[in-house]
């Protein structure tokens, strides 16, 4: 049997994404993939999602402008 | 998909259990960190240590709650500081396949071990699991048929915080339920329960989860959390209608329900 371990974002069930908002502003958040990540535009902060577990902790979440090294870019 | 209204993360005014660990006064601002290492270290033996320190009979609490939810097909329940899935399982086991859970806890050591007992069971549908804040949740507001909170509230660092927040993510009509310890109504239970409480748990803790510290701060928590009235009013105080509580185990907790208007 695999788990999600080599792949953290894969799995995020689009049940959970359809409720989730941004913790701080209440607000739409953004899925990225490749990242592994959800986005609050609004916020300006990056959610990790951790083997499929969405970390929604605003201590725990990345500033976008704050590391321009990945791949987190605005929407396109 | 228009935004709900925008309400502002709630900021109430610092809260006065936020100035305490179990009976240890600490910065407000690191009650959380303090809150989710007791769990980090609980974790792995907290449902054992649960049947032990209970003898079983937080069982018997939950299954209440449960039938008190009464889950229908096609319910939505939101459980905060549910991490191992106790409350989850039970009301997905009683709600059958068409009823979700969303699991929410601050700690993300407690949400593992709920995934992993959720694969052990076979239950891979209707559950997810967040890792988020019962004062700042990260869902959508009126959009879940029940929220529920066992023995997490006392955790928490701004109670009413919490409050509002449950109250904006139900959905007019929906249920709120709090499990929770409380005050032991008997005079004579309440000294039993104290030396028990004192003595015999944070022995408990340190045989069973090599973690004294923990379970001496579940003991004290339990002292500092507002009583059964206290919390009624607290609750109506968030804007929730008919706020009621019951004893269980002559109070040793208490199932506080209330209807959001």
């Amino acid at each position: 049997m695999t788990d999600t371990k080599s792949d953290p974002g894969s799995n995020v069930d689009p049940k959970l994404l359809e409720i989730l908002v941004c913790p701080l502003t209440k607000g739409p958040l953004r899925y990225d993939p490749a990242a592994g990540e959800l986005i609050s535009d609004r916020a300006g902060l990056a959610y990790p999602i951790r083997d499929g577990i969405p970390i929604m902790l605003v201590d725990e979440a990345r500033p976008l402008d704050s590391d321009p090294i990945t791949d987190a870019l605005p929407p396109r | 998909m228009a935004d709900q209204a925008q309400s502002t993360p709630p900021t109430a005014p610092e809260a006065p259990e936020a100035r305490w660990f179990g009976f240890r006064p600490v910065d407000p601002a690191t009650k959380a960190s303090l809150v989710r290492d007791v769990f980090d270290s609980v974790a792995g033996n907290y449902d054992l240590m649960n049947d032990l320190m209970s003898g079983g009979i937080h069982r018997a609490w939950k299954a209440y709650l449960i039938d008190r939810i009464a889950p229908r097909p096609g319910m939505m329940l939101l459980d905060v500081a549910g991490g191992t899935g106790d409350i989850a399982f039970r009301f997905l086991e009683r709600g059958g396949p068409t009823c979700h859970v969303h699991v929410c806890d601050i700690n993300e050591s407690m949400l593992r071990v709920g995934r992993d007992r959720a694969v052990d069971r076979g239950l891979l549908k209707g559950i997810d699991w967040t890792v988020g804040n019962a004062e700042t949740l990260p869902v959508q507001s009126r959009s879940v048929d029940v929220y529920t909170i066992a023995f997490g509230l006392r955790n928490v660092s701004r109670i009413d915080a919490a409050l509002a927040e449950a109250a904006r993510v139900l959905k007019p009509g929906g249920r709120f339920f709090c499990l929770e310890f409380s005050r032991v109504v008997l005079p004579v239970m309440r000294e039993i329960y104290d030396r028990y409480s004192f003595t015999v748990l944070p022995w408990l803790g340190q045989i069973i989860a090599g973690d004294r510290a923990a379970y001496q701060y579940l003991a004290e928590s339990i002292r500092q959390f507002p009583d059964q009235d206290s919390l009624v009013r607290r609750i109506e105080a968030a804007g929730f209608g008919q706020v009621r509580y019951r004893n269980l185990t002559s109070g040793v907790a208490a199932l506080h329900s209330a209807w959001r208007i």
